[in-house]
């Protein structure tokens, strides 16, 4: 996937660091198959996210959302929130940064995954100055008209520990490696 | 900012709709915005034969079309200082570059439990140019008063 020029888009440091290929280590990604659902332990993301007011700012362009309050930093200064305040799915980036290429939860990055919904959950905004970390533990798996969902419930905290946001995240997947690999070649690993 | 009361609202209440044509210059962009860098909504030639989702054609972001959703809900209850509490999707059809995509919020149910926790629920919709729905989605606002 490389061969699409992402750089030209890029304006924030996080962004200049993100690998952007998601084909790369896809055969290690955990698959349907390999999510151990025996423990309720949770585990951490690969990295921690400190919200820069460019971070929030890049996230509701994207989403092109032209609301003064996630854009302009002195007119949000002047409001009741008195700084930025995110676009709601900005924790999408968060998520997609702490999680990380080599660790639990990368089934988020892989080719060929389809969504088919989310459920979002906000219990303080974030704010640009915070270190977010996140506990993911595994939620629940289940075959439906023949195509396999994973879901993570996924919590957000800052450098305090203070619960800011929980993500129930849902995907549905290539049910093992072969079938990855399949996508990774361009071969559909689907059946449903 | 707005002064948005909770006794103010009402049941079956209309927001103000949220329409973005999208394309894939916009699927890119949003997929540096995210972090979410999967090839089906990326790569044109990658998906002509991996069609995860059975079209030969890159597909827009779920949580892209969900962010439209949810600027439904922040362009009304930002400016008026409400708290989003909560916000769920369901993608129905996958959104291919060149849709308009028309995002509409109404107020389905009013939850009168006290002060400070007081909330409404909003029913959000997505649909393309030619009134295909896209994707159905609900959102929890709290008011203050």
């Amino acid at each position: 996937m490389n061969r699409i020029n992402f750089e030209r888009f890029f304006k924030t440091e996080k962004q200049k660091q993100f690998s952007t290929d998601f084909f790369k280590n896809a055969e290690e990604y955990e698959t349907w198959d390999d999510i151990d659902f025996s423990s309720d332990k949770e585990f951490d993301g690969e990295q921690t996210f400190t919200i820069k007011a460019e971070d929030m700012k890049a996230y509701a362009e994207g989403v092109l959302d032209d609301n003064a309050l996630m854009n302009d930093e002195k007119y949000a200064q002047k409001s009741p929130y008195r700084s930025l305040v995110p676009h709601p799915i900005f924790m999408t980036q968060i998520a997609f940064w702490c999680i990380g290429t080599q660790g639990r939860g990368n089934w988020i990055r892989t080719p060929g995954a389809r969504n088919p919904g989310q459920d979002f959950e906000f219990h303080e905004p974030f704010r640009v100055g915070e270190t977010i970390h996140i506990k993911m533990r595994p939620y629940d798996r289940y075959i439906k008209r023949g195509k396999y969902y994973l879901k993570y419930k996924t919590d957000f905290y800052n450098q305090k520990d203070v619960k800011k946001a929980t993500w129930i995240l849902t995907l549905i997947l290539p049910r093992t490696k072969a079938d990855i690999k399949k996508f990774v070649q361009g071969v559909r690993g689907l059946d449903a | 900012m707005t002064k948005t009361t909770f006794g103010s609202v009402q049941a079956g209440q209309e927001l103000a709709p949220f329409t973005k044509k999208v394309n894939q210059e916009i699927f890119w962009k949003y997929a540096v915005a995210s972090f979410d860098y999967n090839p089906v909504h990326n790569d044109p030639e990658w998906v002509k034969t991996a069609q995860p989702f059975k079209v030969p054609y890159t597909v827009a972001h779920g949580m892209m079309t969900m962010s439209f959703m949810t600027s439904v809900v922040t362009s009304w209850a930002y400016p008026a200082a409400l708290t989003i509490t909560k916000i769920s999707t369901k993608f129905t059809k996958p959104v291919a570059p060149g849709w308009t995509v028309k995002c509409t919020g109404v107020i389905s149910e009013k939850h009168v439990i006290a002060k400070g926790k007081n909330y409404v629920v909003v029913d959000l919709k997505a649909e393309n140019q030619d009134g295909e729905v896209l994707a159905v989605g609900q959102a929890e606002v709290l008011f203050p008063d």
